[in-house]
């Protein structure tokens, strides 16, 4: 692989990552519980990475080590949206960027929104669809448009990375390109967990795939296939099926191989 | 097993199995025989001499009241409702800011434990010392115990809020940027919904307040009780459920301003405040002068004075589980009259009214007019825990009830309810018996106040005698005794359900 003028952002090697921390040998930190063992893998700067994998392997674990190690350089869309159904949309989306006021700053911005994120938060609702919805708590919103909402605070971080675990994984395959394209046009380089198998080839020009703990895909978009994919997923197909047949349908999959020759 | 041989399985004995319902069957069974073991060192003499009698002239009372001869409800109602709301605003002031320390703070947990564990009648008691009959004394007396509770109540709502929307904020977002955004929304609507309930149990309270001297609609009622004129004392009683019944309208959260506004004018008199006689009273009167002055005998000599605790505790304690257990028959008797699954519309309505009544009339009030019927002994004390506490828990249990829906239908009453509707509401029931056993006991201290040999009567003694290191000291035993049988009821309760719901510490 042509690695040598691509620039790293995060490496790597051989390292034990999991949740809950305990001081090894040494004094060293090391996570109580690991979850991928032994890792080894390389981010480079303009990688646009769909991460895929079963539930439970390891997908949100990895997307949190890569938050904590990239700090605030990388912009955030946590699973399940992580939304606070309470507050209206704009100050979810103004939740982005907290740590850039002050406490006074935020604690009037409840009270009485401020001028310029208003129009900045505003202007980002235009472009996701969800005009006219900027006062509503997110509370009322539907599925897909909570999801739109995580995905504005995302990108009203405006950072050069981003992160999301399952930031299309709610609404409808039309909106998830728009939203993919979007996230795209605003991060250099992307990390994102995804269960349509069909968008991370169409989409994604490299994909990370975990099974059972381990990295067993790392590897150009182009040079894979659906049914290389398909065995990081090896409950769907219970019964053992040649690989030439036509994949089992993963009720996640979204027909979006249309697009695909 | 194998279906083949059915008979092969031994019948099981009479309550064996390790289900749930059995289990709790057991538990409950053995508190109740606990009860009964312990209940013939239970004064429960009747000492009137035709209880029936007197019990006919307030029934009149009740059902004639003499509207013309209140002198001035509208202000007493007025200082009632001041007070109680002044007190909670208070008590969320103090306390709020210890929720956010809570967790971190054994002192605070301590503090808050200590200050939980005193009713509001005795901080009462013991403020008047100081600061005589005056506003100050009331929103002390619910002030302090209140901000004890707020902070352990906020502290668990807080604590219970959802992680992921703390988690999803950008690194580097202060604490309290933190706390406004991702924090107090989330928690903002229960903790709305307990202050609202602790405002009604503030109403009882400065109701209450009336019996230590302070001019609230409760002076009125005990005077009209006491002194037998019972129309007037019905219309009092009348007046102060027509008060809880319509709190929804004028305690609607759009006129608490208006509230607060006018209250503050009603609230009063104030007291003036003499520091250096404040200050004797903390660091001198209410500490015994051997243990200042540093002399182990004459302290020894002090304890010796002391009158003997032995009854007065052992009665505390005894009328504490005879409360437990008599609430938890009641309001096994009492849930179904309320709850959708049994009656017709008419006796629902009547079943909701008598629960409205037994529960909203403060325990107090029922023991002192139990006690005018039956004689000082602990059974109008028994009666007025068992009825109250027992209408609560039958309250929230029919609700909880309400909102079950029967698997078979066409079953009759007694089978829905031993088999479809109990064996589910009745774990909740019973770990609602358990958070109430505490507040039981806090209530049985200040029965004493009536005259019912309880710790209570030897604290009001103490007060009433200017003893008030006799006093303080025993006002320090009952805390400690409530904060044990707090920690005992946690460990005793069973785990299978978890309460919810904000009505029920």
């Amino acid at each position: 692989m042509a690695e040598g003028k691509r620039q790293p952002l995060i490496a790597f090697h051989g390292e034990d990552l999991g949740y809950g921390l305990e001081r090894g040998q040494g004094g060293r930190a090391r996570p109580a519980r690991v979850v991928l063992p032994g890792l080894s893998l390389t981010l480079h700067r303009g990688d646009r990475v769909a991460l895929l994998g079963q539930s439970g392997a390891g997908k949100s674990t990895l997307l949190a080590e890569l938050r904590r190690r990239l700090g605030p350089q990388a912009a955030w869309c946590p699973q399940h949206h992580g939304l606070v159904a309470q507050l209206a949309v704009y100050h979810n989306v103004y939740m982005g960027r907290l740590p850039e006021h002050s406490a006074l700053a935020n604690l009037w911005n409840l009270l009485r929104p401020l001028k310029r994120p208003w129009q900045a938060v505003a202007e980002l609702c235009e472009l996701l669809g969800l005009e006219g919805l900027m006062r509503r708590p997110v509370g009322q919103l539907s599925g897909g448009q909570r999801q739109r909402v995580a995905i504005a605070r995302a990108l009203y971080q405006q950072r050069d990375l981003f992160l999301g675990d399952e930031p299309v994984a709610s609404v409808d395959p039309h909106q998830a390109l728009r939203l993919l394209a979007l996230i795209e046009e605003r991060h250099h380089t992307s990390v994102v967990a995804l269960h349509q198998r069909e968008l991370a080839l169409s989409h994604f020009d490299r994909v990370w795939g975990l099974r059972d703990g381990r990295l067993v895909i790392d590897a150009p978009a182009g040079e894979l296939t659906l049914a290389e994919l398909d065995t990081l997923y090896p409950d769907a197909d219970a019964a053992p099926a040649p690989i030439t047949s036509t994949p089992p349908l993963d009720p996640e999959a979204l027909p979006c191989s249309r697009g695909r020759p | 097993m194998s279906e083949a041989t059915p008979s092969r399985q031994p019948r099981p004995g009479l309550l064996a199995g390790a289900s749930t319902g059995l289990r709790l069957t057991r538990h409950s069974l053995v508190l109740i025989a606990l009860c009964v073991l312990l209940l013939p060192l239970a004064d429960l003499a009747i000492l009137t001499r035709d209880p029936w009698a007197e019990l006919g002239r307030m029934a009149r009372g009740m059902a004639w009241p003499a509207w013309g001869s209140l002198e001035s409800p509208v202000s007493a109602i007025g200082l009632t409702v001041a007070v109680a709301i002044w007190g909670t605003l208070a008590g969320v002031i103090l306390g709020f800011p210890l929720a956010l320390l809570f967790a971190r703070s054994r002192l605070v947990r301590a503090g808050c434990a200590f200050v939980r564990a005193i009713h509001e009648l005795f901080w009462a008691l013991l403020f008047l010392q100081v600061f005589g009959l005056s506003a100050l004394t009331a929103l002390m007396a619910l002030a302090i115990p209140y901000a004890g509770i707020f902070a352990k109540v906020y502290a668990e709502i807080l604590e219970q809020t959802p992680r992921a929307p703390r988690e999803a904020l950008p690194p580097g977002s202060g604490r309290l940027s933190r706390f406004l955004y991702t924090e107090l929304p989330l928690a903002w609507a229960q903790l709305a919904a307990y202050t609202r309930y602790r405002f009604e149990c503030a109403l009882r309270a400065s109701v209450l307040l009336g019996f230590v001297g302070l001019p609230t609609l409760g002076f009125h009622l005990e005077t009209a009780f006491r002194e037998g004129r019972y129309p007037e004392a019905g219309a009092l009683l009348w007046l102060f459920y027509l008060l809880i019944a319509t709190l929804p309208w004028w305690g609607h959260k759009r006129l608490v301003p208006m509230l607060l506004i006018g209250g503050a004018l009603l609230l009063g008199p104030w007291p003036e405040v003499d520091g250096g006689l404040l200050w004797r009273f903390v660091s001198d009167d209410l500490w015994p002068a051997p243990l200042l002055a540093g002399d182990p005998t004459g302290l020894l000599n002090w304890l010796a004075r002391i009158p003997d605790l032995g009854p007065a505790i052992g009665n505390t304690l005894l009328l504490g589980l005879m409360g437990t257990v008599g609430a938890l028959l009641v309001a096994l008797a009492l849930w179904p009259l309320a709850c959708r699954h049994f009656g017709n519309r008419g006796t629902r309505l009547a079943g909701h009214g008598l629960l409205v009544i037994l529960r909203s009339t403060p325990e107090l009030m029922l023991a002192f007019i139990f006690l005018l019927l039956l004689g000082p002994s602990l059974l109008p004390a028994w009666l007025a825990l068992s009825l109250h506490n027992g209408a609560l828990i039958a309250f929230l249990v029919a609700r909880h009830a309400d909102a079950l829906a029967p698997g078979m239908t066409g079953l009759s009453a007694s089978g829905r309810f031993a088999y479809e509707l109990l064996p589910r509401v009745y774990p909740g029931m019973l770990a609602l018996l358990y958070y109430r056993a505490e507040v039981i006991l806090r209530e049985t201290a200040i029965l004493g106040m009536l005259g019912v040999a309880t710790l209570g009567f030897y604290i009001e003694e103490g007060f009433d005698y200017l003893m008030f290191d006799v006093a303080f000291f025993l006002l320090l035993i009952t805390a400690t005794l409530n904060i044990a049988v707090d920690s005992l009821s946690r460990r005793l309760r069973p785990r299978e359900a978890p309460v919810e719901g904000s009505c029920t510490r």
